[in-house]
């Protein structure tokens, strides 16, 4: 039944494929070959300003950048200035070891180098396996590099938000699918990646703009929260079968799941084409898009109705109950398995809204919401499982220590300070902030 | 490629290195699974210890390949620790998240640029099996063995290695599931708080389920980069702890010969997927109409897919395996 709706759904999406195929990223820069005579060794510098423009890499030359030639011991070899091609030659007298300097002042305004320990670069003579020996220096706009300390925290707070806003509410319906069922579902990532993937459909394939197919997505992905629990959990609840294989099963759901998403969509990430260009409103010392301010506007205006909802309204205060305790909730008279059914509504339109946003803010990809799925566990867990405000604080919590802890570790390891604190919030307090204080083991 | 080459590549799935290494990472994986009822999901990550053990000898201490098994087996508590200190304790899908966590940070370091020194980066380690590859009696070059059973002599070292060391750890499994520590660690899985009021230390019990079970799995990675010759951080991504998961339970839970079975028949059947994917994909995308059903790129994508089905299909209507017995089944006896 799964895969049916899938294949209907994803018919279409082969369109998509088609469009994408064969489009590949050509980022080469262009330079003049330099022909030597046979004997002359030279040392060619290239300064390139590198620049993302809706995830396309481009290079442009830098001019009247000063570059210094040095031999091993300090000894100046030659001078010179790079040219409208960004290039710069300096003869050199042999194949030997040699450090080329370049002098950052002379930089245009607002550009700096990408990587700021390589001003000057060192090549042994093993690397002349020509005459020519090409050496190329990168930079990009200074607003990250160059700001000042303030204003870098400030910008990675303003990303932490927007992040912490997505896993938020993607988690919520994590959360909730556990207190009331006690179900942990590995396969709630995939429940992003589907709204995702079908912003994608209607963004780009049908060309409908994003404020139109959003609710319509949004729908999509609560009856895909639906056809979750009936197709699957609560048959396997009927039968009997116990959590921990029920965990198992969403695995294997996850595994499914990923690999009909990668059988349809390919394994590229793409963008959606709504609001895909835009430049960066100035607020203050943060730069940030129209696009990512509105998205956060909205995200804080769901998160609040959610739980709004879940503090105020008859229906809220059911889930809460039958979180809190199915058998209580049950023998008050609450129909536990609407209640459930609401859940995983809720949960899977909360989770395809998180999609619509992360593709927005990055890409689409078949595994977005999968690469989501250990932070989410990571902000319910700190939030307390099975608790929704929990989730929503945790989740939120988690998206700004990730993108602030980029401030100290490598960006490609920003997700490692998440495991700490998920290890040390199992060790010091297992049951998460909000979680009750009951024996979890 | 012909139907008699699709049933000999099949039948040859069978007995080669990629069922060998299933059957130890699922030999291990199903003390902690399948006998402790830790839902380890990290089982890639120890996989990973043992192939970085080794390739760190010769990338960053520049010692004997050998020094890669104590190496590894430190790695190992030392992961095992990690997961296991917090979760231990708390209610078996805590073990879950974390370890899952774990595993893919694990990968996220091993492949990063800022220890491409110590790891190798995303290139991962190569030129470190000199050692192993000396002792090879045959010829890398010359192919042995009888129809389907053909390996060239740069694999058979490891074929063979590798059968001794499956055949090593399931009679370690039997002899310790059969001691009085293996039948402590069957009673944490049926009653855990029956076990802790005669006055077993549960938790330790978990934690020596764990490390064992991790080195088990941690030969895994061993035979798999040995047979390589080199270690790659992306054979351990979080996906292959599941894959070893699906052979496990294919063979039956709780059973020394289930690891084995299991992983022979997860990689039959995944290579005869695999191949007739292929065959049929060969001259262009299979099509009915102008309808494009399958395309040469998206058969790996189908046959993963068919894995998870099978987990779910397993778990639902069959979940003591081939062979299981389903009174071993008492995975939520708590």
């Amino acid at each position: 039944m799964l895969a049916n709706k899938q294949s209907q759904n994803s018919f279409v999406l082969k369109l998509a494929l088609a469009l994408f195929c064969g489009v590949g990223l050509i980022a080469g820069y262009a330079g003049s070959a330099v022909s030597a005579a046979a004997d002359d060794f030279e040392i060619i510098a290239s300064v390139q300003n590198q620049t993302l423009v809706n995830g396309v890499t481009s290079r442009v030359p830098v001019a009247g950048v000063s570059v210094t030639v040095t031999k091993i011991d300090g000894s100046v070899v030659g001078l010179g200035v790079t040219d409208e091609k960004g290039l710069c030659t300096v003869a050199v007298p042999s194949r030997d070891d040699y450090a080329i300097l370049i002098d950052q002042s002379t930089l245009p305004d607002g550009l700096v180098l990408i990587d700021a320990e390589k001003a000057s670069v060192t090549i042994s003579k093993d690397l002349f396996t020509t005459n020519t020996k090409r050496v190329t220096f990168f930079t990009g706009e200074g607003s990250a590099a160059g700001a000042t300390e303030t204003e870098r925290i400030l910008q990675r707070l303003a990303d932490g938000i927007r992040l912490g806003i997505i896993i938020a509410m993607c988690s919520v319906g994590l959360s909730l699918v556990f207190g009331t069922t006690g179900l942990t579902n590995f396969a709630h990532g995939e429940m992003v990646t589907f709204g995702g993937l079908m912003a994608f459909f209607f963004n780009v394939t049908l060309e409908i703009p994003i404020l139109i197919s959003g609710p319509v997505v949004i729908a999509l992905g609560g009856l895909f929260g639906l056809l979750f629990n009936w197709s699957i959990f609560a048959r396997l609840t009927k039968r009997g079968i116990g959590l921990i294989s029920q965990l198992v099963v969403t695995v294997g759901l996850s595994i499914m799941l990923r690999n009909i998403y990668l059988f349809q969509f390919g394994g590229r990430t793409k963008q959606l084409s709504s609001y895909s260009k835009q430049t960066n409103l100035e607020l203050g010392p943060i730069g940030i898009t129209p696009r990512d301010l509105t998205t956060a506007i909205l995200g804080v205006i769901i998160l609040v109705s959610v739980a709004l909802f879940l503090q105020r309204s008859r229906l809220g205060k059911a889930i809460r109950a039958v979180s809190d305790n199915v058998q209580l909730a049950s023998a008050t008279g609450i129909d536990t398995r609407k209640v459930i059914k609401l859940v995983w509504f809720a949960g899977g339109a909360l989770a395809a809204t998180g999609g619509i946003f992360r593709g927005l803010d990055e890409q689409v990809s078949f595994s977005m919401g999968s690469d989501l799925l250990f932070l989410m566990f990571a902000g319910i867990t700190l939030g307390g499982l099975g608790s929704a405000f929990g989730a929503l604080i945790g989740g939120f919590f988690i998206g700004i220590f990730v993108e602030m802890s980029s401030l100290f570790v490598p960006s490609e390891l920003k997700v490692a300070p998440a495991l700490f604190i998920l290890i040390v919030v199992l060790i010091v307090r297992p049951q998460g902030i909000l979680g009750k204080s009951q024996r979890v083991g | 490629m012909d139907w008699n080459q699709i049933f000999q590549n099949t039948v040859r799935a069978a007995v080669g290195v990629d069922a060998i290494y299933f059957a130890i990472a699922a030999l291990g994986l199903n003390i902690q699974f399948g006998y402790t009822g830790l839902v380890n999901f990290g089982q890639a990550a120890f996989m990973a210890c043992g192939s970085y053990g080794l390739g760190m000898t010769a990338q960053y201490f520049g010692i004997g390949l050998w020094w890669g098994i104590p190496l590894g087996i430190m790695f190992v508590i030392i992961l095992a620790l990690i997961v296991g200190i917090p979760t231990l304790r708390l209610r078996a899908d805590y073990l879950a998240i974390v370890t899952i966590a774990t595993a893919e940070i694990v990968r996220l370091f091993v492949r990063s640029v800022k220890f491409n020194k110590i790891f190798g980066g995303t290139e991962g380690i190569s030129n470190f099996s000199r050692d192993y590859r000396e002792l090879n009696p045959f010829e890398p070059g010359t192919t042995y063995g009888f129809a389907p059973f053909t390996f060239s002599g740069y694999t058979l070292i490891t074929v063979f290695v590798g059968w001794t060391l499956v055949a090593i750890f399931a009679f370690l499994v039997w002899q310790l599931m059969r001691s009085p520590w293996g039948r402590v660690i069957k009673g944490i899985r049926e009653d855990e708080d029956a076990v802790r009021s005669l006055g077993k230390n549960v938790y330790a019990y978990k934690m020596q389920s764990l490390i064992i079970g991790g080195i088990i799995g941690m030969f895994a990675g061993m035979v798999l980069s040995l047979d390589r010759g080199s270690v790659q951080p992306d054979n351990y991504s979080r996906d292959v702890t599941f894959y070893v998961l699906t052979a496990l339970v294919l063979g039956g839970l709780a059973k020394v010969s289930g690891s084995i079975v299991g992983s022979m028949l997860f990689w039959v059947l995944f290579v005869l997927s695999d191949n007739i994917l292929r065959e049929v994909t060969r001259n262009g995308p299979l099509r009915i109409g102008d309808f494009t059903i399958i395309q040469s790129t998206q058969v790996g994508a189908v046959n993963y897919m068919f894995v998870g089905i099978g987990l779910m299909l397993l778990m639902t209507y069959r979940p003591q395996g081939l062979f299981g017995n389903r009174k071993e089944m008492a995975l939520d006896g708590r």
